[in-house]
Order: C-alpha cells, then sequence, then structure tokens
C-alpha cells in the first residue's frame, strides 16, 4: 500500500480522536474515582481548603479529563503516597491495606483517563529517522562506510531525554532539501563511472612533510630529526641558533631523508601537524599503518621515556573552515608509543574527498622551545618519535563497487558513445580535481563517459527496483509501489535521460520517500517487518540486515527463542557500538561532554586526550555491562573500572601504561568505576569553573534514579559559586535550602549533589576546593611536571549529607552503597530509558505495569544488565507500537 | 573596422615570423661548453651536483670547478634541448637542472667581469652546521647585484663571497644575512 493510502487511514483515525477529545472538553467532569476517604483521613489536615499547602486543595481537587496539568498532578499525588514521602514521615503513618487500597483506585482512574486520551492506533507517533540513524542506513544499504551525511542535515530535537521520539522528530522544507542534496550526494558516490577503480596509491609520508606544520617547528628546536635513534648528524637539533629559511631545508631534502620525527610540542592553536602529503581525492576505504615510539630527550642526547606515550591520529576536513584555528576534524584513534621501542600501528577508515590524517603528542604536556633560549639544545622532557606513515588506498574488492550493484545489479559498465543513443542525454559527470597544492595525489585521466546501460531498460528497471526498494523501505513493496517508481523511469527515459540518469531520478524519490524516511509501523501489535526495523533501530542505530529481513518474512522473529538470539547476534556484532554510543550520548548526555572549557588556571592538566579518554571509559564501562551481564549496581558502584594510563593516573590507580582502554580491577574503597563517579558523568554536570550540588544531584535523580526533580519555581536565582576562595557551595545552598519552597525538591536533589562534591569539574578527586583567590599552596599531585600550576587549595570539602529517608552518609563511598544496594529502582530506571530510546515513545502512567513487569523477568533471571535489554525487547511495550 | 583588425593581426604575424626566422639554431652534434653553476656554496656540493647531472642523461658533466663555481659539460643540443635556439640553451639548461636539485642548483652564463677586479669579502658567521643552512646562507648573498660567487659553511663559521665592489661592499652583504637569520659574528 503506497504510503499515501496510510498516512489517509492515520488521518481519519486522528480525526476520531481529535472529535473525541473535542466531546471530552465540552464535557470535562471526569467519572475517574478518588479514594476520598483515605485522603480526608491523611491529607486534608495540609491539603483542605484552609491549609492549601503547596497550593493543593485535595477536598475540591477533582479528575479533569481535558487537562494534561490536572493528570500530572494526580500522578504526583499518586506517586508520593506511593512511595510513602507523603503523608509525611512525622504524620501517623496509614495502614498497608488503606494505602494500597487507596493507591489502586487512583492508579485505575489514572490509567482510565488516560487510555481515554491516548490514540489507541499507536503510541509510538510516525517519525522520521533521525539523522544519525539516517547515516548510518544509508552506509549500510550502500556499503559506504563513512559516507558523511548526518553533518548537512538540520540538527534533531529532543523529547523525554532521547532525539528517537516522534514529538521530537519534525520535519520542514528544510528537512526536505537537504534529504534531496544527501540523496544526491550518496548515488555520486554509490554510482560507478569508470571502467576500471581508481589506482590503489601506496605512499609513505615523514611526520615533516611539506605543508604538513612540522618542518618549520623543527627549524625551532620544537622538534628534532632522528637517525637511528640519534639526532640526525644532517640536521642537528636547534640550539641558541636555529635553523635558517624553512625553504631552503625543504629544498634540500632535510625533511625526505627518511629520519624520523620527534616532537616535543604539543598541537596547539598554531601548530596543527599534517600528514598533508595525502589529500583524499578518491572516497573510500584506505589502510594506514605508522611506525611510533617515545623517548626523553635531554639537551641532544636520546633516552629511555617515563613510559609509554601516546599519539593521535585524527580525520581532518580541509573542505571545512580551517580560518582560526584547525580544521574540523574527529579522533581515528589514540596509539601507543613505547619508550624506544618502535611500535607499528595498522588502520582501515573510510576517508572522504579533501580529508587528510592529522597528528599530535597527545600524551604530552604543552611545551614550546622556540622562543627559549637554546631550544631544543636547553629542553629536557619527553618526546613522541614517528618513523613514518604509510596510507594505501582506495582499497577495492570488488569493481564496480557494492555500493554500484545495488543499484544496478550487475548490468554492465560501458562507454557511453553519443552516435549509439541518438537523442539521449549522457549522464552528468564532474570530473575530480585536485584542490590542495601540498596534497600529493593526482587526479586519474578519464578518457570517455562511462556508465551503466541497459539493453531492455523498461525490464531491467522493475527488475533491479523490485531488490532495491524493499531493502531501502525494510519491508515488502508492492507492485503499485514499485510501478509508481518505474513508471517514473519510463517516462524520463521518455524525456531522452540516459538508463543511468533514468534510474538515479527514481533511486533520489525513494531515499527522499517517506517510506525511506520514516518508521511505518502498523497500529498495535508490530508486523514482522516492523519488528526486524525497531530491533535494528535500537541496537544498530540503522536498517536490518538480510538475516531479519529474512526471519522477517519467514515470520519467525517474534518467536521468542529466536527473537533472543538474535539480539545475541546484534549486541555481538560491532554495529552494537552505534546503539552504546547514541544511547549513552542522551541518556548520560555523552553529547555534551565538550560542552565546557575547563577553566585552565584551575584546571591546568585538562586535555582533549584526557577528555576523549573520558568518553572512552564511560561506553567501554557500558559495554563491559552488557558484555558481562552485570547487575545494576554497578551503574553505581563498581569493583573495576575500564581506563587507560590517562584516566588512571587522573583517578590516581597505579600499574596502568598506554592509550588503550581496559578493565583494571580496582583497589578497596576506590570511588571509581561506575558511572556515579566515571570523570565524563562528573564533566558533564559542572561547567567547566566550578561544581555545584544542584545540577549534579539533579542529573544523578533523573538519568540514575529515575526521579527528575521538578523545575525550579520561576523568580528564582541560580547560585554563583564562588571561586575566590571564601564560601564553599554548601554553606551558600544551606540559605536556598531553608526556604519552604525550595526544600522539598532540595531535600532530594542535594544530597547526590553533596556526596560528588569530592570530585571537582574534570573529575577529579578533592578534599579541598581549587581556588585562584585565598588558599594553600597546591601540590602538584599527579599533574604532569611540564604543566605549570597557578591555583590554590581552598576550603574543605563536606561529602556528607542526609537521604529523604534520613539515612546519611559521611563520603562518597558511602553514598554509593547506599544508592547501589537499591538495584531494582536502578534498574527500573534503566529498563524506562531502553524502553522510551528503543520505541521512541515516553513511557505513560499505564505503560507502568509493563516496565514492572520486564524489570520483575530481568531480576528473576539475575538482573544483569544484558538481560534487562532482552527482556524490554521481549516484552509487549517494545512489540507494540 | 573588422578588416583594419585582420591587417593588424596580419601585420603582428609576419613580424613575428620574421623576428623568429632571425634567431640563430643551436650548433648540431656534440658540444662542449662552460657554465657558471649557482648553489656549489661548498665542497661537498660537488657530489650533490654530480647526482643531478646523473639525472640528466642528454647532459655530460665533464668538470667541476668549484674555484669558480663553473662547471664544464658536454651535450647535443638536439637531444638535450629540442627546438631550442642558440640563446635559448642557457636558459633550457638552467631549467633541467633546476628541477632536477629542486631548485638547489642553478646555470648561468659565464660571468664577464674580469676576475680581477673582483674583491673576496670574508664573513664570520656562527650557527648550524647544516648544508640546508648553508644553503639559505649562500642564497642570502649569492642573488645580491655585484656577488659573483660565494661559498657558506657553518662548520668553518665563514660566509665567503667574489663581488664586485664597485656594485656591493660587505656591510650589505652583513645585512642580507641577518636579514635572513644568520648570526653574523663581530670581528
Amino acid at each position: 500500500m503506497p504510503f499515501d493510502s496510510r498516512v489517509d487511514q492515520h488521518m481519519k483515525r486522528s480525526s476520531s480522536v481529535i472529535a473525541a477529545l473535542l466531546c471530552l472538553l465540552a464535557t470535562s467532569a471526569s467519572a475517574a474515582d478518588i479514594p476520598t476517604d483515605f485522603l480526608k483521613t491523611h491529607c486534608y489536615e495540609c491539603h483542605d481548603t484552609q491549609s492549601k499547602q503547596g497550593d493543593l486543595d485535595l477536598s475540591t481537587f477533582k479528575f479533569d479529563d481535558a487537562s494534561r496539568e490536572n493528570f500530572e498532578r494526580w500522578v504526583k499525588i499518586h506517586d508520593r503516597i506511593e512511595s510513602g514521602e507523603m503523608p509525611p514521615r512525622e504524620q501517623p503513618r496509614p495502614a498497608q491495606a488503606d494505602k494500597n487500597a487507596a493507591i489502586n483506585v487512583l492508579k485505575q482512574s489514572l490509567i482510565k483517563v488516560e487510555r481515554a486520551r491516548l490514540d489507541d492506533g499507536g503510541r509510538t507517533g510516525v517519525r522520521r529517522m533521525t539523522r544519525a540513524e539516517y547515516e548510518n542506513t544509508v552506509r549500510d544499504l550502500f556499503q559506504m562506510s563513512g559516507i558523511p551525511l548526518q553533518g548537512e542535515l538540520p540538527v534533531d530535537g529532543s523529547a523525554h531525554g532521547f532525539d528517537k521520539n516522534s514529538d521530537a522528530l519534525d520535519i520542514s522544507h528544510v528537512n526536505l532539501t537537504k534529504y534531496v542534496e544527501a540523496a544526491d550526494r550518496t548515488l555520486d558516490m554509490a554510482i560507478a563511472t569508470r571502467p576500471k577503480p581508481p589506482t590503489s596509491i601506496r605512499r609513505r609520508i615523514s611526520l615533516a612533510n611539506a605543508g604538513g606544520f612540522v618542518a618549520h617547528v623543527l627549524t625551532n628546536g620544537d622538534g628534532i630529526l632522528l637517525k637511528n635513534k640519534k639526532p640526525d648528524p644532517d640536521f642537528p637539533p636547534a640550539g641558541d641558533q636555529g635553523h635558517i629559511d624553512e625553504g631552503a631545508h625543504e629544498r634540500m631534502g632535510s625533511f625526505r631523508n627518511g629520519a624520523s620525527v620527534g616532537l616535543f610540542r604539543h598541537e596547539d592553536e598554531s601548530f596543527h601537524p599534517y600528514f598533508i602529503e595525502h589529500v583524499t581525492l578518491y572516497p573510500g576505504r584506505y589502510r594506514m599503518r605508522t611506525s611510533l615510539w617515545s623517548f626523553q630527550w635531554d639537551k641532544g642526547t636520546v633516552l629511555p621515556g617515563r613510559g609509554t606515550e601516546a599519539a593521535r591520529l585524527s580525520v581532518v576536513q580541509l573542505s571545512g573552515d580551517g580560518r582560526g584555528g584547525g580544521h574540523p576534524s574527529y579522533v581515528l584513534g589514540y596509539y601507543d608509543a613505547p619508550s624506544m621501542q618502535e611500535q607499528e600501528h595498522e588502520v582501515v577508515h573510510w576517508l572522504n574527498y579533501k580529508e587528510i590524517i592529522g597528528f599530535n603528542t597527545a600524551s604530552l604536556a604543552p611545551v614550546a622551545n622556540y622562543s627559549r633560549k637554546g631550544r631544543a639544545m636547553a629542553f629536557t622532557g619527553p618526546g613522541i618519535v614517528c618513523d613514518w606513515f604509510d596510507i594505501e588506498g582506495p582499497l577495492h574488492d570488488v569493481w564496480p563497487p557494492v555500493s554500484h550493484q545495488q543499484l544496478f545489479g550487475d548490468l554492465p559498465v560501458t562507454e557511453f558513445r553519443a552516435a549509439d543513443h541518438p537523442n539521449v542525454r549522457p549522464p552528468k559527470r564532474t570530473p575530480v580535481r585536485r584542490e590542495v597544492g601540498a596534497g600529493k595525489n593526482e587526479p586519474e585521466k578519464e578518457e570517455g563517459v562511462w556508465t551503466v546501460q541497459s539493453e531492455q531498460p523498461f525490464v531491467d528497471a522493475d527488475r533491479l527496483l523490485a531488490t532495491f526498494l524493499p531493502k531501502a523501505f525494510r519491508r515488502p513493496v508492492d507492485a503499485e509501489t514499485r510501478q509508481f517508481y518505474v513508471t517514473k523511469v519510463d517516462d524520463r527515459l521518455k524525456a531522452g535521460d540516459c538508463f543511468e540518469s533514468a534510474m538515479r531520478w527514481a533511486y533520489r524519490a525513494a531515499l527522499c520517500s517517506p517510506d525511506f524516511l520514516y518508521h511505518i509501523e502498523p497500529a498495535g501489535q508490530l508486523d514482522d517487518f516492523s519488528l526486524a526495523s525497531r530491533l535494528s533501530y535500537f541496537l544498530w542505530n540503522s536498517i536490518p540486515d538480510d538475516r531479519l529481513i529474512e526471519l522477517a518474512a519467514k515470520v519467525q522473529l517474534r518467536t521468542p527463542e529466536i527473537l533472543r538470539g538474535e539480539v545475541e547476534r546484534m549486541l555481538n556484532n560491532p554495529r552494537s557500538q552505534r546503539f552504546v554510543e547514541d544511547f549513552l550520548g542522551q541518556w548520560l548526555k555523552l553529547r555534551q561532554i565538550a560542552s565546557t572549557d575547563p577553566d585552565r588556571k584551575l584546571y591546568p592538566e585538562f586535555s582533549a586526550y584526557l577528555q576523549d579518554s573520558m568518553v572512552a571509559e564511560t561506553r567501554a564501562y557500558f559495554r563491559e555491562l552488557v558484555n558481562q551481564n552485570l547487575g545494576a549496581s554497578y551503574l553505581i558502584k563498581s569493583d573495576f573500572a575500564m581506563i587507560n594510563e590517562k584516566l588512571a593516573v587522573h583517578y590516581e590507580i597505579p600499574g596502568v601504561s598506554g592509550s588503550q582502554i581496559r578493565r583494571v580491577a580496582l583497589p578497596a574503597d576506590c570511588p571509581r568505576g561506575g558511572f556515579l563517579t566515571q570523570a565524563a558523568i562528573l564533566k558533564i554536570t559542572a561547567n567547566g569553573t566550578t561544581t555545584s550540588p544542584v545540577p549534579r544531584g539533579a542529573f544523578v535523580m533523573a538519568r540514575l534514579l529515575g526521579q527528575p526533580p521538578d523545575p525550579p519555581p520561576a523568580n528564582i536565582t541560580a547560585i554563583e559559586p564562588d571561586v575566590r576562595g571564601t564560601k564553599t557551595i554548601r554553606e551558600q545552598l544551606d540559605k536556598h535550602r531553608t526556604d519552604m519552597v525550595c526544600a522539598s525538591c532540595h531535600a532530594k536533589m542535594d544530597p547526590p549533589g553533596f556526596a560528588l562534591e569530592a570530585f571537582d569539574v574534570i573529575g577529579g578527586f578533592r578534599d579541598r576546593y581549587r581556588s585562584i583567590g585565598d588558599g594553600d599552596p597546591a601540590p602538584r599531585g599527579s599533574i604532569d611536571p611540564f604543566i605549570g600550576i597557578g591555583f590554590k587549595l581552598g576550603p574543605a570539602v563536606d561529602p556528607s549529607s542526609d537521604l529523604p529517608d534520613g539515612r546519611s552518609f559521611k563520603n562518597v563511598q558511602e553514598f554509593q552503597s547506599l544508592i547501589a544496594s537499591d538495584t531494582h529502582r536502578l534498574l527500573k530506571n534503566l529498563a524506562e530509558q531502553l524502553a522510551i530510546y528503543g520505541t521512541g515513545r515516553d513511557i505513560a502512567f499505564a505503560d507502568r505495569d509493563q516496565i514492572t513487569t520486564i524489570v520483575a523477568n530481568a531480576e528473576r533471571d539475575g538482573g544483569g544488565i544484558r538481560t534487562l535489554i532482552h527482556q524490554v525487547i521481549q516484552s509487549s511495550f517494545f512489540q507494540t507500537r | 573596422m573588422i578588416h583594419l583588425i585582420r591587417a593588424v593581426f596580419l601585420l603582428l604575424c609576419c613580424v613575428a615570423v620574421s623576428s623568429t626566422s632571425r634567431a640563430e639554431d643551436a650548433p648540431a652534434g656534440n658540444v662542449t661548453a662552460k657554465h657558471q653553476i649557482t648553489g656549489l656554496f661548498a665542497p661537498d656540493r660537488e657530489q650533490d651536483l654530480q647526482a643531478v647531472f646523473e639525472k640528466l642523461p642528454d647532459i655530460k658533466l665533464i668538470k667541476i670547478d668549484f674555484e669558480n663555481a663553473e662547471a664544464t659539460v658536454q651535450y647535443d643540443s638536439a637531444k638535450a634541448f629540442p627546438g631550442a635556439k642558440l640563446e635559448q640553451i642557457v636558459e633550457r639548461f638552467d631549467n633541467l637542472v633546476r628541477g632536477a636539485s629542486n631548485h638547489t642548483f642553478g646555470v648561468k652564463p659565464l660571468r664577464t667581469i674580469d676576475k680581477e677586479k673582483l674583491k673576496r669579502i670574508e664573513i664570520a658567521v656562527a650557527g648550524l652546521d647544516c648544508k640546508a643552512c648553508c644553503l639559505a646562507a649562500y642564497e642570502a648573498v649569492f642573488r645580491l647585484k655585484g656577488v659573483e660567487c660565494a661559498t657558506a659553511s657553518f662548520k668553518e663559521g665563514r660566509v665567503t663571497a667574489l663581488i664586485d665592489p664597485e656594485m656591493i661592499d660587505k656591510v650589505e652583504l652583513e645585512t642580507a644575512l641577518k636579514q635572513r637569520g644568520v648570526e653574523v659574528k663581530l670581528p
């Protein structure tokens, strides 16, 4: 059935709902029951017409089916009674039976009201793909693993904590324009326009390659050339006299004589080391290899280094705006450089047009010799050496590439000769150009116009679309829908387009169609194809693979055992890393990791390497919880951490060497490990300069405990933390907490925040606040000796507090133990987060029983996180729209 | 109007053809010639120059005169510089040598000024013993008008120049070196 017809049906249903809602509005008096006797006995004392505490008069407050606000308030009343928060602790406790009865009355009333309001045609609204889903879908559909698309699409909104919710996924003419452009870019890259692949070129590049910035700093002593682990006699280290005239050195081949390049200087605003002799012309997979090691430089002598250093390789996009501090880039990886021992690293990665590889001495402190007397010959400190960097590609296993075969099957690519095709327009071609002079790659000469050709275009079009459309639309495509595209191909052929252009038109239309862009799901229980898609976009953030579609076609996917097997297969597939990254990016707000820059005076040890390590830790930790099926307590407290050397030093955990994240057993009483005390979470919940218990507490409540606090009342000004070292945030908050308006929320929100005061804005442990005003001299601790310290130690940190239930804690470890013991609460919250993320809808009041069932089943089976994921997917909540 | 343009164009063509036909053809067969070589700033550059000529199979290097920065070569101009007129040979030769040496050597016509009129200047310098730094120092002085020949060696701490004293003096040489970043030692 074409999409239009389905939309019509949906609209008809929506109209019915709107009509029903209008009727409700006209007669908003509700038939919902209220446990009046219970409220009278236990609540009226504070919430009747006279007292009306919290602006709530329960003696007159009734259900109003038409009011969302009224509904939310009744939910809150239900929740407070259920949790025991109300009546307050100092009041007589209601009998359990009375409480249960009252709760049940309220629950049934709320469900009744909600069901009347909600569309029975499906809770999950019709939603388009997110930017990430779109990009992954295209990458997997065409097997073009690195085509960049999401950066050009408008940013998605967010609802209920995730961008997958239909409430967040609006669409505008801007989206549509961008989808057309993205489809064109996809087809440009997917279609083979030449009879054989671009020649795979292998190039060895010195880090001191011309145009790559490094040669310049070598001449000034921020690096050296080495041969056989000794200074290159042809290029002595710069001392009092630096090398003169970089151009003369380039011409003399000083940087092309096979010497290794040792760097002391870190990437900074005016120094961006690039391997710019390779500027990608032909998108595709490239094999990259490099040899790295490290050393200690002592005024002209190479000595063993302090340990394993880390170098960063990044993909730099010269197509972006390079003004004001480097071009856009993303990290390819961090690679070990052991002391005096060369280590080779290899990575195969997709590169796009005008992308190059950047280098950074990631683990070194920012050091600059160029303006110091004696330059390199007066410097003692660590350095990282790059012997060479090899790049080879583009690598093509088959030609035409799979992307082309997805579109044109095995039809031959032949030369288009105009004489053979009178009145037919050839396909448009844009020649590949070399736009960056420093790049040595040259475009290959292309003779003639090569294109896919068909002897029987109408038949081939029908055949090709019959294969492509079901893959792209993730479900069987009926003849009527296919005919729509085939007819258009025929129209274009009649209008004089060649076969490729006519087919391209159809493919572009398909890639911009709602069938492709939207998740089309039937009302009620999902069919197997919808389930395959929902599953795939949950765990892979992308299109289902052939296996899932095959099972869906056999109507086997919903069989619990088969579904379980598929979930296992998908979680074990590297694509599930997309789930880890996308889910954590939103659940724990990892996407916001770079939204604040820590104050350089207060936190001089912060670096991009530390920040990237923080993110890697949180991702690896979640992955470990899933892989090892660990329980919910590990969300808060752990006996291991997933860290590298950088984080180990930051956390003051000894015995970890190298850049790679690995599982490390923690010493007893170490507060690290769980999400709660991971540096990424602690950075995200701080503002870069100071911490505040309020946002951190709110984060813990909302994200880890599933009890988001109410927004602050209007006209309440935020507390400005004092960095002069005179007053702690606790002292400032105490005044705030005595205010009755604020107290009830802060009683819940502040304790987690107080516990986390033991950590600074970059997640370092502290027992005193750092200060840029008053205070005592700060010891260096684990801070790199090349980093200057300008801060002082101010007032002591007090991480103790009381939980709303009266239990108290002295420090963060005690807080962790208290919270981690409530595994049910932690598991329930994670179930809700996974369910919202996986289905694209929020948890309604009426859904609570389903979540309870999911959690109960998970607990029955051991309470592991992987088990929980299975239970979410096996649930009717997940398997209905 | 169009007739006038055509007539002017025809005239210009005729002038061009007649001037071309006046150019002297390069002599046929093997020729032995001597040229001044730029970039020959130190004795060990002789080896580099030989390596450059190995990349130029149509030109044979017979002899290097480091003292005068000259080289004697042999070539068949029809093969080495096909289509070149006699006055184009040096320029074409220079282009070949520059291309083969990454622009560290070049070719010039022999100097015409009497060597006895030239004055040898020696400047004490300090800096890195690096061949490329020497090239930079050499070029800093050699490009100046009035400098006929130059050498540079940081190892020996010395830059020398053979200058036409009527055109340039030592101070100008020192200024050029300082501008290039070379530390000039005080006497």
